[in-house]
């Protein structure tokens, strides 16, 4: 063995492509500006806004994107992954109440995160000719759902199919990204007390958790 | 006498004086006709394609030219103003208090049946007049008003139930079932899901009925 390992040719490092990368980090500090834009306002910046935030030409921007849809959609690729690695799903196994809080607060920070970008994707998605945005936007949908269904297995599988549907519908539809909205900006309500209302109406809406099966001694 | 609610004054020798019909302003009627024409053919439009129409489609439309948009409504946002309020005053037209007195199930299917009616009707205008409403604040005081009208419609049918509890709970209940109720909840359920009117009825009458603390006796 030892030998082998002497006589394999020495592996030579990948090759870095610094014209690659500068160009991946301008594409990623045009994206970040324009996430950044609609944090402040949220309207649709123009290119030139972009440019001016990111610190590039208009050209700049263009030449790694084709259009600005390109850009929303890239956006939204960035996002959409930048979710998924922020918030792990958390307390899986845990009791009710556990699953129930982590469950409130990791949508919480995902819709205080992404709302402007949402309702620029929904405003876009129908004019997008590529699909490419209703893509994303579904994808964000299963997700959520997903997400939902993982944390209440328990309380759902004690619901006939019809019925986990229906509540499967009306918990996505109480954790939407504009019902968070609504609680912040309409209602003033705090991070915490927009929190607490999700929490107090998902345990309403779930059904009675199923009792662990002793664990046999 | 020039204050033309003097008018309306009985005079003491009024029986004898000959009755004048009030005065017809034909130009001023025309010109009202004009704008709820106009009106109309922006919310033939966006149900049609469920998109902000453009001033030329609107005066093709409704049979005028885009001059006589403009001499009416200063920009596109005044005459988007004008439709919300059309909207509002129709939908609460349609929208009387039924069953307040009656037992709880029944205040429910009333309740989701007409707001699934409204719904119906109004889903594709909602969604193009609440877009970038927060960039017109008259437009946003307009989405303001109708949001306070479902809720207060909701408090009132509710209002055995949400009586029996603590103020704060109250507040969480109705935020919950704002957010069920919404139209972009609605338009998930009938577009995405493709649930029929009923299916997507039952959904609603579900939720309300876990979300609603019990009904005192």
């Amino acid at each position: 063995m030892g030998t082998e390992l002497q006589d394999a040719p020495i592996s030579k490092p990948p090759r870095i492509d610094g014209r690659r990368l500068r160009s991946e980090r301008t594409k990623q500090l045009i994206i970040e500006a324009f996430l950044s834009l609609l944090r402040d306002s949220p309207q649709m910046p123009t290119a030139v806004q972009i440019a001016e935030r990111a610190g590039y030409s208009v050209r700049s921007i263009f030449e790694r994107f084709p259009d600005l849809n390109a850009l929303r959609v890239a956006a939204t690729d960035y996002s959409l992954a930048q979710a998924l690695a922020l918030a792990p799903p958390r307390g899986v196994d845990g009791d009710r109440e556990t699953r129930v809080r982590s469950q409130v607060n990791t949508r919480a920070h995902t819709c205080e995160r992404g709302v402007s970008l949402w309702r620029v994707l929904l405003q876009f998605a129908d004019q997008d000719p590529t699909g490419q945005l209703r893509q994303r936007v579904a994808r964000a949908r299963e997700t959520t759902v997903g997400r939902i269904e993982l944390m209440y297995r328990a309380e759902l599988s004690t619901l006939p199919e019809d019925e986990r549907f229906q509540l499967l519908i009306a918990l996505e539809a109480l954790t939407d990204m504009e019902s968070w909205a609504r609680m912040r900006e309409q209602h003033g309500l705090s991070f915490d007390e927009a929190c607490e209302v999700w929490i107090h109406a998902i345990d309403r809406l779930l059904p009675p958790t199923p009792a662990v099966p002793a664990a046999e001694s | 006498m020039d204050d033309p609610m003097a008018s309306t004054a009985v005079a003491p020798n009024a029986e004898s004086a000959p009755r004048k019909a009030p005065r017809v302003d034909g130009r001023r009627l025309r010109s009202e006709r004009t704008r709820r024409l106009i009106v109309e053919a922006y919310m033939a439009l966006v149900r049609e394609n469920a998109q902000m129409p453009t001033a030329a489609q609107i005066a093709e439309r409704a049979g005028y030219s885009v001059r006589s948009i403009f001499e009416r409504f200063p920009d596109l946002t005044a005459l988007r103003v004008a439709v919300t309020d059309y909207a509002i005053a129709e939908a609460r037209a349609h929208a009387s208090l039924r069953d307040l007195d009656a037992p709880r199930a029944t205040r429910i299917r009333s309740q989701v049946e007409q707001r699934a009616r409204t719904c119906e009707r109004w889903q594709p205008l909602w969604r193009v007049l609440s877009m970038d409403a927060s960039q017109s604040p008259d437009l946003d005081q307009r989405i303001t008003v109708i949001r306070q009208l479902i809720v207060m419609r909701m408090e009132m049918m509710f209002k055995p139930e949400l009586s029996a509890v603590a103020s704060s709970d109250r507040r969480k209940v109705v935020l919950a079932l704002e957010a069920i109720t919404a139209f972009e909840s609605w338009a998930r359920m009938r577009e995405l899901y493709a649930l029929s009117v009923d299916a997507a009825s039952a959904v609603w009458v579900r939720a309300i009925d876990r979300l609603l603390p019990a009904t005192p006796s």
